[in-house]
């Protein structure tokens, strides 16, 4: 084994040293023939330029007026290069530039919605610009054996069936800053994942069935923000100083939610039943955001499934939970109204456990009934996750007395945190499917797609809540979304729908229709919008009601 | 009567036109006679707007008309393959035993050519053909693309316009239990059960690049072939079912069944033998891609040759069905399709496809051929895709390559190999 190791570092280092002194035979020039040759047989570039504008179409924001819907204007570089010097070993590089202003109406959001009043200005200018030197994707491929995969670097690493929604998917966070919520036509799940440093490792023990073993691990090197999910919060504080922390943002939630966060925390100690949390974003230590997995998959005939494991810092943004850090105090002006009462709360995630499993087949006439569909499944198991929890109504923890207040701290759970065993699931049927009498061409199917996603807590509690808005965190959760897309005229013009439904009462819609010349293949418009909706405002995808948007998509790709 | 000069002079002008007359309904009854356009055609020849009625019933309608309409033709010497020897010895060993059962399928079948004996007038004949077609000799694996300068497949899809979008992707196929060449011989243990594996790779433009496919077509009849789709912006290998063959590759004009000209499973179809016929093709293409107008299709740089072919009309069993009719015409040698015809449900003349070859050579250095640029042209609509494809064989390439593993390690524009 260890003698297999050494020669695996030595084969790296000799190939590496290769390249890096060899290429050019002694006596010849960098930039000469040697080189162009290397470069022309060995080297392929590629990417795109894209700029990506937005507008708000909401009707009802407080924050709009015609002359500032302008909500994105989003200009992005993203070259890529791929290095094959042999069967054995490649290497892939690519960079991101991103260049996006602020926005007047994101300020105008921002001063109405950041605690204490009026401290919440324009987000710093390069807030959602990216122009690191470090490359967006930098990996080397290795292949010892035919059966045997290794990949070094900065990388994706993506389990899972679903489309629009992740459920496995949550090895790499992901930046949900930039993109409005669910917006798939707009942003893909592989646009906004943020790429890890780690290595990967894919072993075919028996390719006739599939039989692969993977084995992953990251170490958690990044920065810290770039360890877990970025997101636009319901909520922020300023704390004074600039630290950049601040993130609410034209994706936040309206502020309207973020009141009953509090009343979730607080039993007012002051006469005044106003609470203004306080709390900071715990992001992982450098030791302490590492993570490891890994999964075997295997074909039964047609069934092809797996399981698996993955052990580390849960990055993702809707796990986290606030963990209450001191007893709320009384406060005044100008962090609160005076009489208020301020709660002192770290937004934190935490190692988490997941067991995963995944499968898909296809169906095709069973029973005689043309299905023809493909079916796919995924699930993740959670041991003692963590919830925020509170009392409701609110109750004096000491006499049992009711407070008056729609919540309150809880009395069991000193933190506010429970921990619950959770199942999340996912089902889809994929289906292609020929409707003539919509199509130029009667041979061009409609894709379609239909998921069913429900997470489960074991031993649910009444008071668990939803920490960005205290929604009532039910025992089954459930989102259904469904997908259809064709082409028409050569596939120059390509309409696509994303549907999303939570049978509590909220929707999204993302249609999209996306133009590709005909007589240039490296052009793409694509006009799309997110539109959100719900009985009411303060839970679900309602919470975005007041974001709906309309978006034009421009790519060039070389 | 006593006959006399005059009266032999009527008696012979009458045996001479009874003659005439029996011989033209002799050609006009049996199409595997030569005709007298056929025999006429001799390298050197050009065939134009003029004389078009001279390679009438050798190409396909549509490019029929393009020569009436201007297009010139010329016909070249035409250029002879021999099958490999170990495809030839493979079929001495194990034809004895192939037999065809109850539903067209193939018992018995090891390796080679299934039936190289087979009688016209046999019933099953088309059946047998049907089967010499799908396994006629091509290589133990092989890259598509493998061949062409850059090693990848240039698509060109052309707009009725003359607008044009490009595509670049390879396909290597593995055959894992018809193995001629390379050990082990003649099926890699534990493959036995399939007849063979394909991955796609698109390569370009960028947003395409990356997406893979993998497609596992088995022996058994009664199993649908396995597809597995690697979606690059996503990052998610998707299950598709592989039911809907008629689906349209947009904005290729190709459907999952016209790949290598006739892709669907043998036993889902009837076959009859129309008999054999003369048509014109290229199999010694000379330039790869060939010359070609922007916006066109017709090779401007490659003659044409005169080539016997058995013609096979395809049916499906399956009543909806895209093509309700398909003609092959396959190389009586190689048994590789040279024209392809395709109608559509209301009987209407949909697409031909026609494939050039071109000689390449194995490792060892011997000359065998493969497909050069196939050309599919929709009638109806007048889109075309142009596919330069040619083959690098026996590459060698591992079974482990055909797995699942190769999609979840794809990098965009990157290879597998």
């Amino acid at each position: 084994m260890e003698s297999t190791q050494r020669k695996l570092v030595s084969l790296v280092t000799a190939i590496l040293a290769t390249i890096v002194f060899g290429g050019p035979a002694a006596g010849q020039s960098v930039g000469g023939d040697d080189w162009e040759t290397l470069f022309k047989e060995k080297v392929s570039f590629g990417g795109f330029v894209e700029n990506t504008t937005g507008f708000s179409i909401s009707h009802g924001s407080r924050f709009f007026n015609t002359s500032n819907r302008f909500i994105m204007n989003r200009f992005t570089v993203q070259p890529e290069f791929n290095f094959e010097f042999a069967e054995a070993f490649k290497l892939f590089l690519s960079w991101r530039f991103v260049a996006e202003p602020r926005y007047s109406a994101e300020t105008k959001s921002r001063e109405a919605a950041v605690q204490p009043a009026g401290t919440g200005g324009a987000l710093p200018a390069d807030f959602y610009s990216e122009y690191k030197g470090v490359p967006w994707e930098a990996v080397a491929d290795i292949l010892p054996t035919d059966r045997l995969h290794l990949r070094i670097g900065r990388q994706f690493i993506s389990w899972g069936e679903t489309d629009g929604q992740r459920l496995l998917d949550v090895i790499n966070p992901q930046n949900l800053t930039f993109s409005p919520p669910a917006a798939v036509n707009l942003f893909s799940l592989e646009e906004s994942r943020v790429p890890q440093w780690g290595i990967r490792m894919l072993y075919t023990v028996r390719p006739v069935s599939n039989t692969i073993l993977e084995l992953f691990a990251n170490p958690g090197f990044e920065n810290k923000k770039d360890r877990v999910d970025e997101f636009a919060p319901t909520n922020d504080i300023s704390d004074g100083k600039a630290d950049g922390d601040l993130r609410y943002g034209r994706w936040s939630a309206h502020p309207e939610s973020r009141m009953p966060v509090a009343r979730l925390l607080a039993n007012p100690v002051g006469p005044v039943p106003v609470v203004v949390p306080a709390f900071k974003r715990d992001y992982p230590d450098a030791g302490d955001a590492w993570k490891i997995g890994g999964r075997i998959t295997h074909s039964f005939g047609e069934l092809n499934a797996g399981v698996g494991y993955i052990r580390g810092y849960n990055p993702q943004a809707n796990d986290m939970v606030f963990k209450m850090k001191s007893a709320p105090t009384s406060c005044g002006p100008p962090a609160c109204p005076p009489g208020g009462t301020l709660v002192r709360a770290d937004l934190v995630n935490d190692q988490t456990n997941i067991f995963a499993a995944h499968f898909n087949y296809p169906l095709g006439d069973p029973l005689g009934i043309p299905i023809k569909s493909a079916m796919r499944g995924e699930l993740a198991f959670y041991p003692n996750k963590p919830y925020n929890i509170g009392e409701f109504p609110g109750r004096n923890c000491n006499t049992g007395v009711a407070t008056g207040l729609r919540a309150g701290p809880s009395c069991e759970h000193s933190d506010n945190v429970v921990e619950k065993h959770t199942v999340r699931y996912a089902l889809g049927l994929d289906r292609s499917t020929f409707i003539p009498f919509l199509q130029d061409d009667p041979w061009r199917p409609f894709r379609m797609s239909l998921q069913i996603f429900q997470s489960i807590i074991l031993d649910h509690e009444d008071g668990i809540r939803a920490f960005g808005h205290a929604t009532k965190i039910e025992r089954v959760s459930t989102l259904f979304t469904f997908r259809i897309g064709t082409g028409y005229l050569g596939d120059t013009i390509l309409p696509d729908i994303f549907l999303g439904y939570d049978p509590a009462g909220y929707y999204t819609v993302n249609p999209a229709i996306t133009y590709q010349p005909p007589w240039n293949e490296k052009i793409q418009l694509t006009l799309t919008s997110a539109i959100y909706g719900g009985h009411n405002k303060f839970g679900g995808l309602g919470l975005f009601s007041e974001k709906d948007s309309v978006f034009l998509k421009m790519r060039y790709q070389f | 009567m006593k006959l006399t000069a005059q009266s032999h002079g009527s008696v012979a002008r009458n045996d001479t036109v009874a003659c005439v007359f029996l011989y033209i309904v002799i050609l006009l009854s049996f199409p595997g006679i030569i005709s007298a356009a056929e025999a006429d055609l001799k390298p050197g020849d050009t065939i134009g707007p003029q004389n078009w009625q001279s390679i009438e019933g050798m190409v396909g309608e549509n490019l029929l008309n393009r020569v009436k309409g201007g297009y010139t033709i010329q016909i070249k010497p035409s250029k002879t393959y021999r099958p490999l020897k170990e495809y030839v010895e493979a079929t001495e060993r194990y034809s004895g035993k192939v037999a065809l059962g109850p539903n067209g399928e193939l018992l018995n079948y090891v390796a080679g050519q299934p039936f190289p004996k087979f009688d016209p007038s046999d019933p099953q004949i088309g059946q047998k053909l049907a089967w010499n077609f799908f396994y006629r000799w091509l290589g133990d694996d092989y890259k598509t693309g493998g061949a062409v300068k850059g090693g990848k497949i240039i698509r060109a899809a052309i707009e009725k316009d003359g607008s044009e979008r490009r595509a670049d992707l390879v396909s290597y196929f593995l055959f894992p239990s018809t193995r001629y060449s390379l050990n082990p011989k003649p099926a890699i243990p534990g493959y036995e059960h399939i007849d063979f594996m394909q991955l796609r790779v698109d390569s370009y433009p960028r947003d395409a690049s990356g997406t893979t496919t993998l497609e596992i077509r088995y022996k058994d009849p009664g199993r649908a072939d396995d597809l597995y789709i690697y979606l690059p912006s996503i990052r998610r290998i998707r299950r598709a079912t592989t039911t809907q063959r008629c689906q349209t590759l947009a904005p290729s004009e190709f459907n999952l069944d016209d790949i290598n000209s006739f892709n669907g499973k043998i036993t889902d179809f009837n076959y009859k033998y129309l008999g054999d016929k003369k048509i014109l093709a290229n199999i010694s293409q000379e330039h790869l891609p060939f010359a070609r107008k922007p916006g066109d299709y017709l090779p401007l740089d490659e003659k044409w040759e005169v080539v016997d072919t058995h013609v096979l009309e395809v049916t499906p069993k399956d009543s909806s069905y895209c093509y309700p009719r398909k003609l092959l015409h396959l190389n009586k040698v190689t048994f590789d399709t040279h024209w392809t015809l395709m109608w559509d449900n209301k009987g209407a003349y949909w697409k031909e496809q026609f494939g050039f070859f071109t000689p390449v050579k194995l490792a060892d250095g011997r000359e065998v051929w493969s497909v050069g640029d196939v050309v599919i042209h929709n009638v109806q609509n007048g889109r075309t895709t142009i596919v330069t494809a040619t083959r690098a064989y026996n590459q060698g390439y591992p079974a482990s390559m055909f797995s699942l593993g190769t999609l979840q390690s794809i990098m965009r524009g990157g290879s597998i190999e």
